[in-house]
């Protein structure tokens, strides 16, 4: 009787599952597209898409569609204009004169004028606002003022007429310009920041080639075409983000077509490389970053030259590159990417495991276990066992403390670590932007030079580059501190990692952009 | 009723061990919000506009007369309401649970039904060495081996997003597996224990024809563990399933809650536990509802419910 009745419900089972899987067939495919549109990976939702508070690059790539700045860099990583169509610098440097376009309209359709820009600006260093990005203007003449609330606005920033807008810097600072690239400096218009208030992070409104459509957070965000951009419109409909954590899934979206464009994650690199499908359709850039061992000079052992030298003496960083890294950027010479230094390369200590044994004896680093933080991430464990490894064949124990981000990131800004492995990414392409966060003195801890490295010669160079507006001279300021680093050896310096990318057959025009503000996303199409 | 006035204290109770418990966590918030380049005016700015400044018991205090005007307060990142978040959010959640239920449950009981009947047979062994694989197998494995097969070889079901049918079963089945696998299990044992009670044998005797007995004595009998298992399972699906969530894009809380707790971003923390003790609490109370109905025997403790 059972089994009749298991039989039956069985037959009936199968019956029902066939029917609603043919159903499934008739009105399921693995597609997931948008006409018209291309489809890119972002690893995680974006926080906010309000420049004031972007910090992140995910956030900082969408907004180079939206927004637009005075000037911007071109592939070139030169700065042209933007919604300045001129500018004048004085001869003192102090001075930027910025002729606005007549022809800019933010998207809600109002024209974008001189006070706009100074609106935006002064809202980035607005005393009760939150804004994370202050350092951006903070060389502006009266920032600090206004920000500490001594002041109605900031006195540097000047609005002459509609189209002409005066910055004042309190004194020279030559990467200026490339600070006005950045995503915080972006114009918003007034009236819709007020409308939406804290909601203007996702309901931004900007200038610039797109418009947002939808954002359903943690799944997809479109970007339409804004058919009225004031230098061209682009030739994709429009942009889908896809939000996809996971790198596996993001592969499965690829090869079904879903994506057109994705960074081939480590694991998969070398599945593709050697794939005849796809081989010709990678591309790979160099990228402006900067990977490093990092030091805590502070405090023993490491505040000890010696010991720092002993370490990079005892490491491999070749090897590691070519065999785990697999090549996938180019090896540092210092902290400065090949791509900004126009000065020939330091040399940095090679691989000497006599000459580690020996400094390892003269500075007492013997005995001691080096604590070594690392965040959580797979490929940096694995490198930070390798270096574990050769430490040990120096006769050196190590141990690694794994922690998760934010954890990590605060155990550094209190100096916790006697060593670390981080990397720098590029704000803006000038090699002051790889030397004065994480070198000078005055950015000890949070700010950017977590090695607490303190050199007063290396401070003096820096800054007076700083104050250089021909580029020449500078880099001979910039290039004599960045001998005296690598000789300090308050990191050792690993990689620079390359972005390499995997597109379709049919995206045509895709190249990749050494820093994510470059692309507006007009010129690839399919 | 009294159940549900017995909430309250109990929230309080978990907001007050969560919240203690976040706070004792190492990390810190401010760090991720202001980026890699920042001025220790910013970082103090900062910390006194979320109120980190401030000690713990007053911290706490702010966050319960936030809660008592109905509010959960904003993400420290996104400047979102969590209570809007999670409006979007637990939706997908449930939908994911209740999929994932509606697969495991009624071929969970058939499959344990049919193990059970057929003790010691091959059927038997097939099914047992297969709930077994279902247990131990983790879903990130049976996930991206169920991608692979639908969605590159078969180019049937998306491999990820969040929306309507097609994207929702691939994770659906993912996450059925381990209860389907445990409901086998379960039912297996209480139907085999319930086969030799002397009341089966009773209906038997008196002529009941066997599918009668199967259905009605035997699976009212094991009706209570498979109900308390369900109820378990739905709870923990309801709070959220990570993985599955990550590997498959589906835009639930699980993740959601993953990201706060990385980012130290309490307000969605605190959020999303408030939320998912609720849960429990209700499906506790659910579950308590159809004991009453489901076994006379509970009935007579507490009658007046």
């Amino acid at each position: 009787m059972l089994k009749r009745l298991i039989r039956a419900e069985t037959r009936r089972f199968i019956a029902v599952a066939v029917l609603f899987s043919s159903l499934l067939f008739v009105s399921c495919s693995s597609r997931d597209r948008v006409e018209g549109f291309i489809h890119y990976r972002l690893n995680y939702n974006p926080s906010t898409l309000d420049p004031a508070h972007i910090v992140d690059v995910t956030g900082g790539i969408i907004a180079a569609k939206l927004f637009n700045g005075l000037v911007r860099l071109d592939e070139h990583l030169a700065v042209v204009s933007d919604i300045a169509e001129s500018w004048e610098i004085s001869p003192d440097g102090t001075t930027y004169t910025f002729r606005i376009r007549s022809n800019v309209r933010f998207t809600n359709n109002r024209k974008v004028i001189a006070s706009d820009f100074k609106y935006s600006f002064e809202r980035i260093l607005d005393p009760k606002g939150k804004s994370p990005n202050t350092w951006v203007f903070e060389k502006v003449a009266g920032a600090r003022a206004y920000t500490r609330g001594d002041a109605a606005e900031v006195s540097g920033i000047v609005v002459r007429d509609h189209h002409t807008l005066q910055i004042r810097l309190e004194k020279p600072f030559s990467p200026f310009l490339n600070l006005l690239t950045m995503t915080a400096a972006y114009v918003v218009p007034k009236e819709e920041v007020e409308r939406w208030g804290v909601d203007f992070s996702t309901h931004p409104v900007g200038s610039g080639p797109f418009i947002l459509r939808d954002w359903r957070h943690n799944d997809r965000l479109l970007l339409g075409r804004n058919d009225d951009y004031f230098s061209g419109k682009a030739r994709v409909k429009g942009i889908c983000y896809r939000v996809i954590p996971e790198d596996l899934t993001a592969i499965a979206e690829f090869e079904l077509g879903n994506l057109d464009v994705i960074s081939i994650p480590a694991s998969e690199f070398r599945r593709f490389k050697s794939s005849n499908t796809w081989t010709g359709l990678i591309a790979s850039r160099e990228g402006i970053n900067s990977y490093y061992l990092g030091f805590n000079c502070s405090r023993p052992p490491f505040n000890d030259h010696l010991a720092r030298m002993a370490i990079a003496h005892a490491i491999d960083r070749k090897k590691i590159f070519e065999t785990y890294y697999e090549k996938r950027g180019v090896l540092s010479h210092g902290p400065i990417p090949e791509a900004l230094r126009s000065w020939p390369p330091p040399e940095p200590l090679a691989y000497a495991p006599e000459t580690a044994n020996e400094l390892i004896g003269r500075s007492g680093l013997k005995g001691t276990t080096i604590r070594f933080f690392i965040p959580a991430d797979q490929e940096v464990a694995d490198i930070a066992e390798i270096i574990q490894s050769y430490l040990k064949l120096a006769g050196l124990s190590v141990a690694i403390k794994q922690l998760e981000w934010s954890s990590y990131k605060a155990a550094l800004n209190k100096g916790e670590a006697d060593m670390f492995w981080i990397s720098w990414w590029a704000d803006y392409p000038d090699p002051e932007n790889f030397l004065f966060p994480l070198f000078h003195s005055s950015n000890r801890g949070p700010s950017g030079n977590r090695t607490w490295y303190t050199n007063k010669t290396v401070d003096a160079l820096i800054e007076k580059g700083q104050r250089l507006m021909i580029s020449s001279a500078r880099s001979s300021y910039y290039g004599d501190a960045e001998k005296v680093i690598v000789k300090d050896v308050p990191s050792v310096f690993f990689w620079h990692k390359a972005d390499i990318t995997l597109r379709q057959p049919t995206v045509r025009n895709y190249e990749i952009y050494p820093i994510y503000s470059v692309d507006k996303g007009l010129e690839v199409s399919f | 009723m009294k159940r549900l006035l017995l909430v309250i204290p109990l929230l309080f109770g978990i907001t007050a061990i969560t919240f203690s418990l976040t706070k004792a966590l190492p990390g810190d918030p401010v760090y991720s919000i202001v980026g890699e380049r920042s001025s220790p005016e910013i970082i103090e700015k900062i910390r006194k506009e979320i109120g980190a400044d401030k000690s713990v018991v007053r911290q706490y205090a702010g966050y319960i007369a936030l809660l008592v005007q109905g509010e959960l307060g904003r993400s420290y990142f996104t400047g979102r309401k969590v209570a809007d978040d999670i409006s979007v959010k637990f939706p997908n959640t449930m939908r994911l649970a209740f999929a994932s239920m509606i697969i495991a449950a009624p071929l969970g009981i058939f499959f344990g039904f049919l193990s059970a009947k057929r003790r010691g047979k091959l059927t038997d062994r097939v099914i047992t060495l297969l709930s077994v694989s279902g247990i131990s197998f983790p879903v990130f494995w049976s996930g991206l081996l169920l991608m692979l097969f639908f969605s590159l070889k078969l180019r049937f079901l998306p491999p990820s997003g969040t929306g309507g049918m097609q994207y929702l079963l691939l994770p659906a089945i993912t996450l059925s597996l381990p209860a389907l696998a445990t409901l086998v299990r379960i039912t297996r044992v209480t139907v085999i224990d319930i086969m030799d009670m002397p009341c089966i044998r009773t209906a038997r005797a008196k002529g009941i024809p066997e599918t009668g007995v199967s259905m009605i004595h035997i699976l009212k009998n094991a009706l209570i563990p498979l109900i308390t298992v369900i109820g378990l399972e739905l709870g923990s699906y309801l709070n959220g399933a990570v993985l599955t969530e990550t590997i498959f894009g589906w835009d639930g809380i699980g993740r959601y809650a993953m990201e706060g707790i990385i980012k130290r971003d309490y307000p969605v923390i605190m959020g999303c536990l408030l939320v998912g003790t609720l849960v429990f609490v209700f499906i506790n109370l659910v579950v308590d509802v159809i004991y009453h109905y489901a076994d006379p025997r509970v009935r007579v403790h507490g009658t007046d419910r």
